[in-house]
């Protein structure tokens, strides 16, 4: 594998992570696989891409893009997954339909041609990394996904709302019994992993570009990171986006008719051992 | 101060308390005995708010206002604290989160982090090992520590000497009782008759979810055959 390969790789594992990190902090909290996250990152894709397209503006598309995607998350949680909390299966289903909903508005309003999202002058063209040239853009992927991993560390690991989702994701009920109104936790949870889905949207609109079935494909790459990771664990889902980041990239360069069997039959594998994933805990 | 009236509560179908009554008064250690699944703690549970199980009927009042239907947060934030079955820590958290999370290192009001490593000087010691990585005897004491951080009036405390050695029980009691002293009530769940006559001011005996005997810890020390039969062997 070339340098360049490695690089691709590499950003790719960046955005998985922004995806998945919330993908991970609802699953492991709330105890919901929220199927519509993958939805929730293509819905904040095409929002800030609008946006910057509107504004001129990258960032302002960014902020855009968490803001609206936190309102839908909100409407989501309190309007439609309330009613069916501790039930896995309503939940899964519920979930799974909104998914379907949001991609079908989305392709009312933006019809199915595919977008890429407008990237900053600055960010343009490429820079020497070690001889190879490589896309600035790409690099800066890579920059947020390490700025969001370490932004996160620092909430999960050293502020006391941080403890609470940590001890949340340990013992709900006890956390409740403590004093805290563990529903306000899970709903700024619950918040915050949606916009990080609507963050990853626009970085990812700029370089994989927004389609109809982007959100399935996102998905699922997502599921397989939080699955090798472990749920609910931080650096579980910073391995994790490594490992599918690299092996797909691998598989798309040295086994393109095999590409999903690169990541798929690894985690099987690794599930058969290993069934709460490399850094899952039993609760 | 917590007044219990004809408690009626179950998981399902399956009626597990069955017309309990009992007071905690001011500054008060309450006993409740009782074999495995009489439905000691089903009572600390409905007490506390937690679901399952369903309250059927009867009443819980604190300070004159009804706990039923509350939520637990609520009524920890009217300073009823647990140190449940079992303990219960968060493996995730480190010894000082487990008693920060809830009030900011730096608070000066009731408990504080010093507070509690005072009376536990081991804890201190071990303050930045996870929940997960404690001996028994630590484990409890972090339970008890982490209940006083809401700064409570009333513990529920439900079998406290569970899994500790001797040595351990004989600590715990003495912390129990410089806690009565504080003005604090204590609900104490037990199995262990001696353990819990050497604290408590009164003890009820519950039996497949009634009280079946009541009285002063003095009046029970006289009668232990028939609590050795209530209670099986010990």
């Amino acid at each position: 594998m070339s340098l360049f390969q490695l690089l691709n790789g590499l950003t790719f594992a960046a955005l998985l992570f922004v995806v998945a990190s919330g993908f991970t902090l609802i699953f492991g909290l709330l105890r919901i696989v929220n199927l519509a996250h993958g939805a929730l990152y293509l819905f904040g894709g095409y929002i800030g891409f609008s946006i910057a397209v509107k504004t001129g503006s990258f960032i302002v598309g960014g902020i855009g893009a968490m803001a609206a995607i936190a309102a839908i998350g909100f409407v989501l949680d309190q309007g439609l997954l309330r009613f069916v909390r501790g039930n896995e299966l309503r939940q899964v289903l519920l979930t799974l339909g909104v998914a379907f909903f949001l991609n079908d508005l989305a392709l009312v309003i933006w019809g199915g041609d595919s977008f890429t999202v407008p990237i900053p002058e600055f960010l343009r063209g490429g820079v020497r990394v070690f001889g190879t040239f490589y896309p600035k853009y790409r690099l800066f992927v890579l920059v947020m996904g390490i700025l969001v991993f370490i932004g996160l560390w620092v909430l999960l690991n050293h502020t006391r709302l941080g403890a609470l989702i940590r001890a949340g994701v340990d013992d709900a009920e006890m956390v409740e019994a403590s004093g805290v109104n563990i529903r306000r936790v899970f709903l700024f949870t619950f918040l915050f992993g949606s916009a990080l889905a609507g963050l990853a949207g626009l970085m990812g609109g700029a370089f994989l570009s927004l389609y109809p079935s982007a959100d399935a494909e996102i998905l699922t790459f997502s599921l397989a990171v939080v699955i090798i990771g472990g749920r609910g664990s931080l650096v579980g889902v910073a391995v994790g986006s490594l490992l599918v980041g690299l092996l797909n990239t691998l598989g798309q360069v040295m086994f393109p008719e095999l590409a999903y069997f690169v990541i798929f039959g690894p985690m099987a594998v690794l599930l058969a051992f290993r069934p709460l994933g490399l850094f899952g805990r039993a609760t | 101060m917590l007044e219990i009236r004809d408690l009626y509560s179950g998981y399902g179908d399956a009626v597990v308390v069955r017309g309990v009554s009992l007071d905690v008064m001011p500054g008060e250690i309450v006993a409740l005995l009782g074999r495995n699944g009489m439905g000691k703690t089903t009572v600390i549970r409905c007490i506390m708010g937690l679901v399952p199980p369903q309250v059927r009927s009867g009443s819980i009042t604190w300070r004159g206002e009804s706990l039923l239907g509350l939520r637990a947060h609520d009524i920890a934030g009217k300073k009823i604290a647990i140190v449940p079955q079992g303990r219960r820590l968060f493996p995730s958290l480190t010894v000082t989160e487990h008693l920060t999370m809830l009030k900011s290192a730096s608070a000066k009001d009731g408990w504080t982090l010093d507070r509690v490593f005072g009376i536990f000087p081991r804890l201190a010691e071990r303050r930045h090992h996870r929940g997960g990585q404690l001996s028994g005897g630590e484990r409890g004491m972090l339970a008890v520590g982490r209940a006083l951080m809401i700064d409570p009036e009333l513990i529920l405390m439900d079998e406290p000497s569970e899994g500790l050695a001797p040595v351990m029980v004989q600590h715990l009691e003495g912390i129990i009782v410089d806690l009565k002293k504080e003005g604090l009530s204590i609900l104490l769940v037990e199995q262990n008759l001696y353990s819990a006559l050497a604290v408590a001011d009164r003890v009820y005996v519950l039996e497949t979810g009634r009280v079946v005997h009541h009285g002063t810890a003095e009046e029970l020390n006289n009668q232990t055959d028939v609590l050795f039969q209530r209670l099986g062997v010990q």
